[in-house]
């Protein structure tokens, strides 16, 4: 006999548990005529829509906040959104462009390729971070207020979205400056600079619906987290980031898919609208893809997350 | 992929069995809960037993990694609780630690889904702990935009109500730093200030009176008394039974996921303050061995 069955005998006595019930059907009729919802149960997707139009401040506030948080516990503080991407961009120019050269087959300005690839590359994959996170880091908020929780992935992506505005400032500077340099193409602004900022919207649409996604995908199974960083190195590569696709992929059978794929319209329309490559024209076929995969994207995205409403939170 | 997600939270047959059917009050009625079971998953659960005094050689470890300890493990929190709350009603919930108060309060605040069960509701409760912050990075003055707007009040309601959360969560020049400068005092009334400013049908408290003094308790029992009396319903998680008692007109007590006690505040306090002294006497018995 071990010590614990033996004082377990005399343990404190807690009364028998009330084992009740209410008959399902007085409750439903009950709470007709009390005027009383079901909780726990998913909101309709108009209703729930709805809701969320309502809380486009929440978004804005939070969003905002986020980006602003980010570097608060540095001492440069916010010039860290401009000075990393334009150092992971140099890492690239010279490693891809300079030493190993893949950067410069089929590429005239070198410089403002990379620059423009790293750069919203970037903001595609901090947005599938951010998007993927907005649950799990932020369980207290999730826990303690009801709201709906779409409003998490989106301002997840607004905020990076707000953090991307000064760095496209950067990013032209740096590409409109490269083209002065004598090996590099002359980069020069034209109209179609304008056409930037609809480019970055259709890329911020698509971000916001991989965002739905990765949050969803995350939150129930967050193994998923490790293997994203994996899944963006590849994507990395199979855009065209730091060298033409064209020039290295097109050789397979299966290139276009490299050329077709999301990611790689984005980079092609914003190329096209800032740089002055002969291998980047504008093309109305890229803006409708570039159009195309934005709605798929956001819209199955949104379906997807809005499905799991119900059980954020759970764990 | 939807399909194979709900099989993680299935309840054995044998959980659902409650016990007698009884009517459902109808009249009045501000909440019904009816047979909730609340399931949560934790990740990198050891098996039981497995503490440090339990010494074990590596192959002996490596053998015992098999399929028998899978490594998420299902908590039932709360086992099939009814009951059902009106308007006007102060409700305190009390139990020993880990007895599943807080998560019923989750549930019933519709922030945790049941597994099982029904919860109806008049209107979107409102719950207040003091266990979280909200984001720690951002100053008070964010947070407050942040947990107003989250609450449903739009940006005009925020910037009116502004002033009156400062001053009732008393927080001075803090406002403008971040949250995880704030003391646990401070970060309990910044969160009790900001969800009574919604002034919620429900509103829900979470242990929030304990860590503050004596004239923050005085303003939390004026707020609470206000939401009663503009007929809400108030449930009170707390350990203090004093605070119970003064406040509430119903008791709850939750044990190990059940309901066993329901009803007058003098009667339940007396009987699980009985099983609370009890509980130091077998203690003290076991230590002795």
């Amino acid at each position: 006999m071990t010590v614990g069955e033996e004082v377990r005998g005399e343990a404190p006595l807690v009364p028998p548990p009330l084992e009740r019930t209410f008959d399902q059907a007085e409750v439903d009729s009950a709470a007709r005529e009390n005027g009383l919802e079901p909780i726990g149960v998913r909101p309709h997707l108009g209703a729930y829509l709805k809701d969320l139009w309502s809380r486009r401040s929440f978004i804005k506030v939070m969003a905002i906040s986020k980006a602003y948080a980010e570097n608060q516990n540095t001492y440069l503080g916010q010039l860290w959104t401009l000075f990393s991407p334009m150092m992971n961009a140099a890492v690239y120019v010279v490693i891809f462009g300079f030493i190993l050269q893949v950067g410069r087959a089929g590429i005239e300005n070198t410089i403002a390729f990379i620059v423009c690839g790293v750069f919203m590359f970037r903001f595609f994959e901090r947005s599938v971070m951010a998007g993927a996170h907005s649950i799990n880091k932020n369980l207290n908020l999730v826990r303690s207020v009801k709201f709906p929780r779409a409003v998490l992935p989106i301002a997840g992506v607004l905020s990076e979205l707000a953090i991307l505005g000064p760095a496209v400032v950067v990013m032209a500077v740096i590409s409109y400056v490269s083209g002065f340099l004598p090996f590099a193409g002359k980069v020069t602004i034209d109209w179609y600079w304008l056409l930037t900022i609809p480019a970055i919207g259709l890329l911020w649409i698509f971000s916001t619906g991989c965002a739905f996604l990765m949050a969803r995908w995350v939150a129930i199974t967050p193994d998923l987290d490790n293997l994203i960083p994996h899944v963006m190195r590849v994507m990395m590569y199979a855009s065209g980031v730091i060298f033409s696709i064209d020039r290295y992929l097109g050789q397979f059978s299966w290139g276009w898919i490299a050329q077709y794929q999301p990611v790689a319209v984005y980079l092609y329309l914003v190329r096209s609208c800032l740089l002055n490559e002969p291998a980047y024209p504008q093309s109305l076929f890229m803006w409708l893809l570039g159009i195309g995969w934005a709605i798929v994207f956001a819209v199955v995205g949104f379906l997807v997350f809005w499905r799991g409403e119900e059980r954020y939170g759970r764990d | 992929m939807t399909e194979a997600e709900e099989v993680d939270f299935e309840i054995d047959p044998e959980d659902l069995e409650g016990g007698p059917v009884v009517a459902a009050p109808s009249d009045h009625l501000s909440l019904l809960v009816n047979d909730l079971h609340v399931t949560y998953r934790v990740f990198g659960a050891k098996k039981v037993g497995h503490g440090p005094g339990d010494k074990q050689g590596p192959l002996q470890k490596l053998l015992r990694r098999g399929a028998r300890q899978p490594p998420v493990r299902e908590v039932k929190a709360v086992r099939g609780i009814t009951f059902a709350a009106k308007h006007g009603e102060s409700i305190g919930i009390i139990g020993v630690n880990g007895s599943g108060k807080s998560t019923l309060l989750r549930a019933i605040a519709g922030l945790i889904p049941p597994a099982a069960g029904t919860v109806h509701v008049a209107s979107s409760p409102s719950l207040l702990g003091v266990n979280a912050v909200l984001m720690k990075d951002l100053t008070g003055e964010r947070n407050i935009m942040i947990g107003a707007l989250a609450l449903g009040l739009t940006t005009k309601e925020v910037e009116e109500r502004y002033q009156e959360i400062v001053d009732f969560a008393d927080l001075g020049e803090f406002v403008n730093l971040p949250m995880k400068a704030y003391s646990s005092g401070m970060g309990a009334r910044l969160r009790f200030a900001i969800s009574a400013s919604a002034v919620p049908d429900i509103l829900m408290i979470d242990e929030a009176l304990a860590t503050g003094d004596a004239a923050f308790r005085a303003k939390s029992k004026a707020k609470m008394d206000s939401v009663r009396e503009s007929a809400g319903t108030v449930f009170l998680v707390s350990h203090s039974l004093g605070t119970i008692q003064n406040m509430c007109s119903r008791v709850l007590w939750v044990h190990e996921g059940k309901l066993v006690m329901d009803g007058d505040p003098e009667e339940v306090c007396g009987r699980y303050k009985q099983f609370v002294a009890e509980s130091k006497e077998h203690a003290k018995a076991k230590a002795k061995g």
